[in-house]
């Protein structure tokens, strides 16, 4: 389509630099992008399934969690190299969200949201417990020198995790996603498979956030449940993904880039304001752009008006 | 014999868990909004009694009346000016809105009482009863008593007053409602205060029990959640009732399994009551 060429030229030259310059780039740069890359990918991730699916979950930082830990038990008790640790951290998370999903996939709306957040937290409490995961306590990975492995494999991810968003913006299994989130009855009348459908998205969903779960495991070198389950990380995934505009490809990229940008500089300013201000903009993006960036962008809506729309149309 | 302490055990701190979710499921059955923030409001009505017990030695069950009415106005004002202008936008929206405010209102509290665990323990916070080799503390007996005043007051409201005749036609049908010349604006408000203040009340009397902080209502919320769906959703007896049950089934957990499950236990309650009864111990079928 020839309206995808500037967004994809601007991606291919976007991915050249950023794969050209870590080395020339400030250490806090680096770190900054690491964490980006993090972002945009759990954001994307989510799109899978709250995006193009319209499953709004609430828990995905559960099969975040998972693969943090999969990947750092494996990496320190089992002392596997990295590469497999990492490898199956993402097929545990993955296998994980098929599991879970194939009941709570079942119900719709707020009962999927409220069911997803419980999965998280039980899952916490689950790794909290256990002995294998030191408990309360936490895991202390391996400590490795350089950050340069750690931002190209972030990159990398985010590339994978990107591909195949794309992939299902234009492909007969996302068009069957798409119309799972328009109407499920329609959907499966037509002959989609939709448990089956959908369970794969979020098992997509799932490993794709396990993969990052993993090399944030090992970049962060600790992990422990309080800080690896945080609601706050999936809070962040669907913000970002909703203010660039959910359910499409480069909605969520542009979410996480505005988003971090904004939330690093204030975390500079005022460290103890920044989680305050995140749920501000939580508020704000609900009220005036619900519909997002990249849609604004395209059909270049920026007057009062279209920022008021949403509750002219909306309030009682 | 420790059975039937258990239970009671169970019995007694279900009251609070009723009417946390009866906040929770006014809120959901009248406006279809899943309150994200229900625990951060429960937190909020914890610490205000906390302070006027603090700050001006103010008995927790006396300062109750204020709470309910300070969380009643805040809930009032939020509905008013921010929820009303989405309300009838996508779920997904309005439950987004709410984990907003929840975010803010929980890190406004970090920086108002800092995260350290706080009390509220009266003289008699020790003293308790025994009736035949059971053991009852009397707050938390007079805690359960007053979840069973505030709950019969609530239903009198809803029932048998013009507000509460407002409030049902107002959650039946918006528009018909609007047509009859009720200020649906209005009504929402008020009824989100409604839920605000239950949920205040809880906070002021789960703080004579448990340990106060910023980030309890996460949990709390998702209880209530689990309370209102167990129950049935909309109607206010299956609150109570399933307010009771979650009680007495986290009360056995933590004899007989341990206290290390606490949320797993009412998620587990959560999914096996959306897969055998979806509508819940008292909800109507289909």
């Amino acid at each position: 389509m020839a309206g995808d060429r500037i967004p994809i030229a601007l991606g291919a030259a976007a991915l050249l630099i950023l794969v050209a310059t870590p080395g020339l780039l400030s250490p806090f740069l680096v770190q900054f992008l690491i964490n980006l890359f993090m972002l945009a990918a759990l954001a994307e991730s989510w799109n899978i399934i709250g995006g193009f699916t319209g499953y709004a979950s609430f828990g995905n930082v559960a099969f975040f969690g998972v693969g943090a830990y999969a990947t750092g038990v494996l990496l320190t008790t089992a002392e596997l190299p990295f590469a497999l640790a990492l490898a199956a951290g993402g097929i545990a998370a993955a296998v994980f969200a098929a599991l879970v999903g194939m009941p709570i996939l079942r119900l719709k709306g707020h009962y999927f949201a409220i069911a997803t957040l419980g999965v998280a937290e039980t899952t916490r409490e689950i790794v909290y417990n256990l002995r294998i995961t030191g408990g309360g306590t936490g895991l202390t990975m391996p400590i490795s020198r350089s950050p340069l492995p750690f931002y190209y494999l972030m990159l990398s991810i985010l590339l994978a995790t990107t591909l195949v968003n794309w992939w299902l913006s234009s492909s007969r299994f996302g068009y069957g996603l798409i119309a799972i989130r328009e109407d499920e009855d329609a959907a499966a009348a037509m002959g989609i498979n939709t448990p089956l459908y959908k369970t794969i998205a979020f098992s997509v969903s799932g490993g794709l956030a396990g993969l990052v779960g993993g090399v944030f495991a090992y970049w962060i070198t600790f992990i422990d449940p309080e800080g690896v389950f945080k609601v706050s990380t999936t809070i962040q995934m669907i913000i970002m993904a909703v203010f660039g505009g959910a359910g499409t490809v480069a909605g969520p990229l542009l979410g996480a880039l505005v988003l971090s940008s904004v939330s690093e500089f204030l975390s500079t300013q005022l460290v103890s304001l920044a989680e305050l201000v995140n749920g501000l903009i939580v508020i704000l993006v609900v009220l005036f752009m619900p519909r997002g960036l990249a849609e604004m962008i395209r059909k270049r809506q920026f007057s009062l008006r279209d920022f008021a729309r949403n509750f002219r149309e909306y309030r009682v | 014999m420790l059975l039937t302490q258990v239970l009671v055990n169970g019995i007694l701190l279900g009251g609070l868990y009723g009417i946390m979710a009866l906040g929770m499921s006014l809120i959901w059955g009248v406006m279809n909004i899943v309150n994200v923030a229900h625990g951060a409001l429960i937190m909020l009505g914890a610490y205000l009694t906390f302070w006027t017990f603090t700050l001006w030695g103010w008995d927790p069950f006396l300062s109750l009346p204020v709470t309910i009415g300070v969380l009643f106005v805040y809930g009032y004002v939020l509905q008013r000016f921010l929820l009303n202008l989405i309300v009838r936008a996508q779920l997904f929206l309005t439950l987004l809105i709410t984990f907003g405010v929840e975010v803010v209102m929980v890190n406004l509290a970090r920086i108002a009482w800092s995260s350290d665990l706080r009390q509220v323990s009266p003289d008699y916070a020790a003293a308790n009863f025994s009736v035949r080799g059971i053991t009852v503390p009397y707050v938390r007996l007079w805690v359960f008593c007053a979840t069973m005043v505030l709950s019969v007051l609530f239903l009198l409201v809803l029932e048998k007053t013009r507000l509460g005749l407002a409030i049902r036609a107002t959650s039946e049908e918006l528009r018909a409602a609007r047509l009859t010349g009720i200020p649906v604006a209005h009504v929402y408000a008020v009824t989100f205060g409604l839920g605000a203040a239950l949920a205040g009340a809880a906070g002021g009397l789960w703080g004579m029990l448990f340990p106060i902080t910023p980030v309890m209502g996460g949990a709390l919320t998702l209880k209530s959640f689990v309370v209102a769906v167990l129950g049935g959703l909309g109607t206010m007896m299956g609150a109570i009732v399933g307010g009771l049950v979650l009680g007495i089934a986290e009360s056995f957990t933590a004899t007989y399994l341990g206290p290390t499950y606490p949320n797993a236990i009412s998620f587990g309650l959560l999914v096996l009551i959306l897969i055998f009864r979806p509508t819940g111990l008292l909800g109507r079928r289909g």
